[in-house]
């Protein structure tokens, strides 16, 4: 377990170069550059910003000085905000989206784990179905369109909550349940179809057989495995909502690292898109550890060698 | 809608009564609560903020706070906010008022401006503001390294051009002097009327010396910032809001009456209406209410809307057969219906405008509109070789991704292949890629538009001269050149005007650009802030806004629905 | 619909004890059984009859057909579905939209389906350095900026339905290969497994008969789920440029246009949305009704 730790851990900085240098090359790529602007902007001018920024020098220059930069966690400055550093950028951003997150991931597995075990327990009865429909609703409706309804009826209609902004702990409950609800949806939905495969195994069968309350086979040896599924999901989900959803962050005006991404994407602000995707690859990359981890723990015979 | 609301409602008001039922309709919700704090005629909450400080969304985050590299509407409103130029805007015109300087000369050439400093000017942490800081600030937009990107405003002074370009060295022998430290003198190479407009404009601002050689780059920052605005910069959080305070060093500071302002970075369009209608904030400005909802918010007695100084446009790309053709591009100019877009499409919220200039230039009376004549524009198809359409090549309109663009470019689709029958396609492509193309030329017909700098039709008339960076068309016509450069030798305005006119129409008459609607602002105002107006720039000094709580009794009684 | 379904099916009707077609018409047998299922399949076979020949009805008009005068108007006898702001019949572009979207929906789901599980269970089965390897790719997939990814394809290849699949396939079937894993970890030590390799059997065949049929309850409902997702997916990438360009539509973008003027025009997310999630409903159920028919252990209630 030791040895599988320690590799892992050592194989997290050979991805990271490759998610780094691939990204350094595919934003380089794309048309257009971090100082177009729809008023054109003066030759001396953008000569002047790109000296600035050794954007004049050869690419694999650039290259390499990103990657003696990247490795000590250095990206500089932003391009389309100068004044500010991409580090100071991506650890406000990530505050606000961890914790916006953080509750919306809770809470979906808070709803969606109970939900799916019920359903899959009381299988093609009532509780199954209303359980079902209940989590397929928050999938069908999507975030973009929950968020503004969510809006229209709550601040907008009754005035009970902030339509937007990121200010007191009221403003937080429209936000955390639009990013939910889908997750809730995936949650549920693979934690019944985990617990279906499970509850018809053999060694469910020999802890009924052996006399154990169906509530406790249920809880202590059936969803151990039942929740696998959901916990492979998890990795890379919980990656994705902890670092911000775009169009959650845009509906409720949160200051956000989806939104910084996205935004930075678009004005090809190269260093702060660098800067966030290799965080975020980091992140992934830890959790992802933690999902393997979490395997050898739910289900001993997982060997990871 | 409760009796007590009904009961204030007067003629005229019903229909702004029945939007709201409307849209309270539309979120199945009962109307109740904030009984006190809202009317029919008013969009959402109209209870005045707790403190005496002005909520507004700035839109888009700024990209910096530095006036003298800035470039930009949100950028522009936060130097404003925060730095006074020689001249100050009248709230209303745009016409210069005195700002830190009191009174100014100009000599009859033309060619020189003497500015006055007012006496004891003074920076936000104590120490004095001088001539010579104009003149650091003025060199500082002009030198290469500051790379700014508003440079080309300061051409009009002495050698500022050679000396921005870096091709002349020397800054003192730029046309700007402080003989004291209460005089400033700019000489000028040709006349140029609209100076004392530019001197209002956030890049010609003095920035302070000593802080920036202090910090370097991070000056801007809460905290190591100094300035000389009538509000000091308290607090900023990237994609949130600025906090701004009073600034008690302002030479005026016993008329400021706000103690501070908020700036909210919300890009949204709908999230800032949202926020507007449930009274987080109390000025919507232009631009932040989506299209589709002006007929809508149109009937309330807080909408104000007027004039832009801006005009929407296709660009044609003239280097790209068949479209080098001075026929085929008039034939695709004359084909649009501009009446039908903006009465029936955009409701009336757009007036439709059929030539490049905008209109209120003051002694420009620009040429007559590109007409809608489908029979005209059939004629100089056939003449250009398509009779009927027939043969012409399948081609794309190119717009950067958005709602409203699309939508225009969905109607002149409709009308393109209504009247000419020739195949045109749409095309969208994300912010980066269309600027790419447009600059590169790799397009067919890609949406424009253009806001004016300053208040002279030559801020729109420059864009088509040959080699401009902003022409994007490959348009070039020696004698529209000529008609320019000689129009800014010029010194009488009416000839100058005369001149310019004639260059619009021949630009008009061979249709690089086709002219689609005039740009309006529609703004939301809640009607306890004061000071607040429509202007034809869209800009906003808001040093003298205050908040009237009791702004119930001052208005006037036969308002009805208008502000 | 079920076209989508297929490959697990067959492949586990190889893998079966008795002759395949007795284990097919078996798995039919209870699905037809299931009437939710069957329901499922039978409207979402009707909405593809329908969106394939929209252009031909005569109740559809022109999806493209503008009446500006008109502008946006709530349903009504002349327009079913109500019109936006173009004076556009919605009914038409919501046929229309079905088109694309039907179309997308089920061809980026395969390439999801067919990639994502072949990756995970031979990652999972292999273990070690191969699946270190394998899932590091799936890492890096995950990590770079798909917003690039889409733009270059853009810059460097025509703008076509081949390229939208691809930039949909792209990403979509990382989370599959992932959950195929896990499960395919916890599977391969169990005793049938043993069982198998001790027959002699080899790798392949222990994949294909033994470990995909047992992951099927999680990727079918995986598999059902990510239908939506593509289908939003694609109002993405029109965004981008790359999927449907205007004046056609997809229920991706009809949707996405339609939340901007939820509170002025709701007919035009209400119609699009309602496709959007019935489609979504009735994959579910069909989902479900397979997994039941197919689960190996099921059988035992089955028969």
């Amino acid at each position: 377990m030791i040895a599988f730790l320690v590799r892992r851990v050592l194989l997290v900085v050979p991805t990271l170069f490759v998610i780094g240098s691939l990204t350094f090359f595919l934003v380089r790529l794309a048309p257009g550059g971090p100082f177009q602007s729809e008023k054109d902007v003066p030759k001396a001018a953008l000569e002047q910003m790109q000296r600035a920024y050794g954007l004049d020098r050869p690419l694999g220059e650039q290259y390499v000085r990103f990657l003696s930069h990247a490795a000590v966690g250095d990206f500089g400055p932003s391009y389309k905000y100068p004044q500010r550093q991409v580090r100071d950028i991506i650890a406000e951003g990530f505050a606000v989206s961890a914790e916006l997150g953080g509750w919306a991931l809770l809470l979906a597995v808070l709803i969606g784990v109970p939900l799916g075990v019920v359903a899959a327990v009381k299988q093609n009865r009532f509780a199954d179905h209303a359980a079902m429909a209940f989590a397929l609703a928050g999938v069908s409706i999507p975030n973009f369109v929950l968020g503004p309804a969510l809006v229209l009826v709550f601040s907008l209609g009754l005035y009970w909550l902030p339509p937007a902004l990121w200010t007191g702990p009221s403003s937080r409950v429209l936000p955390v349940l639009t990013l939910a609800a889908a997750y809730v949806a995936y949650i549920a939905r693979l934690t019944r179809a985990g617990m279906l495969e499970v509850l018809g195994a053999d060694f469910v069968r020999t802890a009924r057989a052996k006399g154990l309350a169906e509530r406790t086979v249920v809880v202590r040896h059936a969803l151990r495995l039942g929740v696998l599924p959901v916990v492979s999901y998890l990795g890379p989900a919980a990656a994705r909502i902890l670092m911000g959803s775009i169009v959650v962050e845009q509906i409720f005006a949160i200051p956000g690292l989806g939104r910084q991404l996205v935004n930075a994407a678009f004005s090809r602000d190269y260093t702060l898109v660098l800067g966030i995707v290799l965080f975020y690859a980091s992140f992934l990359l830890v959790l992802n550890l933690v999902v393997d981890v979490l395997y050898t723990r739910l289900d001993p015979r997982v060997e990871l060698s | 809608m409760t009796a007590q609301s009904r009961s204030h409602a007067r003629p005229g008001v019903r229909l702004a009564a029945a939007l709201v039922l409307a849209l309270a309709a539309a979120a199945c919700a009962p109307e109740r609560d904030a009984r006190d704090a809202r009317d029919a005629r008013w969009f959402g909450s109209i209870r005045p903020p707790a403190a005496n400080v002005l909520r507004f969304n700035n839109g888009t985050e700024p990209e910096t706070t530095d006036p003298s590299v800035m470039s930009g509407q949100p950028d522009g409103m936060i130097a404003r906010i925060l730095f006074e130029g020689l001249t100050e805007y009248d709230p209303q015109t745009l016409l210069p008022v005195p700002g830190q300087a009191y009174r100014w000369e100009t000599s009859a050439d033309g060619l020189t401006y003497t500015f006055h400093l007012r006496p004891n000017l003074v920076w936000s942490d104590g120490s004095p503001l001088t001539a010579h800081d104009f003149v650091w600030s003025w060199r500082r937009v002009l030198s290469p390294s500051t790379a700014s990107r508003a440079a080309a405003l300061m051409y009009p002074i002495v050698n500022a051009e050679a000396f921005n370009k870096g091709t002349l060295a020397d800054s003192t022998r730029l046309g700007l002097a402080a003989p004291d430290d209460s005089t400033f003198v700019v000489t000028l190479r040709a006349p140029t009327p609209w100076l004392l407009f530019l001197t209002s404009y956030y890049t010609f601002v003095p920035v302070p010396r000593a802080c920036i050689e202090k910090h370097g780059a991070r000056w801007t920052e809460p905290g190591k910032i100094v300035n000389n605005g009538a509000f000091s910069l308290v607090s900023h959080r990237q994609n949130a809001k600025y906090v701004f305070a009073k600034n008690p060093k302002y030479w005026a500071a016993s008329e400021v009456k706000l103690d501070g302002i908020e700036a909210y970075c919300v890009d949204d369009l709908n999230t800032s209406t949202n926020l507007y209608k449930a009274g987080v904030i109390d000025w919507n400005p232009s631009g932040y209410i989506p299209s589709p909802f002006l007929p809508y918010v149109r009937g309330f007695a807080d909408y104000t809307t007027g004039e832009f100084q801006a005009t929407y446009f296709y660009g044609v790309n003239c280097t790209r057969p068949p479209f080098d053709d001075p026929r085929v591009r008039r034939a695709l100019n004359m084909a649009i219906d501009r009446e039908a877009i903006a009465r029936d499409l955009l409701k009336g919220t757009r007036r439709a405008w059929g030539r490049l200039t905008p209109s209120g230039y003051p002694g420009y009376d620009g040429p007559p509109h590109v007409p809608f004549a489908p029979d005209s524009a059939r004629a100089e198809l056939a003449r250009a070789g398509f009779p009927g359409g027939r043969g012409f090549p399948k081609f794309t309109i190119l717009f950067n991704t958005s709602e409203d663009h699309r939508r225009i470019a969905e109607a002149v689709q409709a009308m393109w292949k209504r009247e000419l029958n020739v195949p045109v396609e749409l095309q969208n492509m994300e912010w980066a890629s269309f600027q790419q193309a447009s600059t590169t030329l790799r397009y067919d017909v890609a949406r424009r538009s253009w806001i004016g700098d300053y208040l002279d039709p030559s801020t729109f008339l420059t864009l088509l001269t040959t080699g401009n960076g902003n022409n994007r068309s490959g348009w070039s016509d020696p004698e529209y050149d000529r008609l320019l450069r000689e129009s800014e030798r010029e010194v009488d305005p009416v000839k100058r005007a005369a001149l310019l006119r004639t260059a619009e129409a021949r630009a008009l008459a061979s249709s690089p650009f086709l002219p689609i609607y005039h740009y309006s602002t529609h703004e939301l105002i809640k009607p306890y802030v004061k000071g607040i107006f429509h202007t034809a720039l869209d800009v906003h000094p808001l040093s003298r806004v205050w908040i009237d709580r009791d702004w119930r009794q001052h208005e006037p009684i036969a308002s009805g629905a208008r502000r | 619909m079920s076209v989508g379904l297929n490959p697990p099916a067959s492949v586990l009707a190889e893998e079966a004890a008795g002759p395949p077609r007795s284990l097919w018409s078996d798995a039919w047998r209870r699905l037809r059984r299931n009437r939710a299922a069957t329901l499922a399949g039978a409207f979402l076979l009707v909405m593809c009859a329908i969106a394939a020949v929209a252009p031909w009805l005569p109740f559809v008009q022109d999806p493209a057909a503008q009446d500006l005068a008109l502008g946006a108007v709530g349903p009504s006898w002349a327009h079913w579905f109500g019109t936006d702001d173009l004076g556009r019949d919605l009914f038409a572009r919501v046929l229309f939209g079905g088109r694309i979207s039907m179309l997308v929906g089920v061809v980026g789901t395969l390439v999801s389906l067919v990639v994502g599980v072949s990756w995970g269970a031979i990652a999972g089965y292999f273990g070690g350095r191969v699946d270190e390897a394998m899932m590091r790719v799936v890492d890096v997939l995950y990590s770079l900026p798909y917003l690039f990814l889409v733009i270059l394809l853009l810059v460097f290849f025509e703008r076509s339905l081949v390229m939208l699949f691809v930039a949909l396939g792209l990403v979509q079937w990382l989370t599959m290969a992932r959950i195929v894993r896990g499960q395919v970890l916890s599977l391969k030590s169990r005793t049938f497994v043993e069982a198998a390799r001790a027959l002699g059997a080899s790798d392949g065949a222990i994949i294909v008969r033994h470990l995909v049929p047992n992951t099927l309850g999680p990727v079918i409902v995986y598999t059902t789920l990510t239908v939506p997702a593509v289908i939003l997916q694609e109002a993405f990438l029109s965004f981008l440029g790359l999927g449907v360009q205007p004046p056609g539509a997809s229920w991706g973008t009809l949707v996405s246009d339609g939340a901007r003027v939820l509170a002025i025009f709701p007919w035009l997310v209400l119609f699009p949305g309602l496709a959007l999630s019935l489609t979504l409903l009735a994959f579910n159920f069909l989902g479900d009704g397979l997994r039941d028919a197919l689960d190996p252990q099921g059988r035992r209630d089955g028969n």
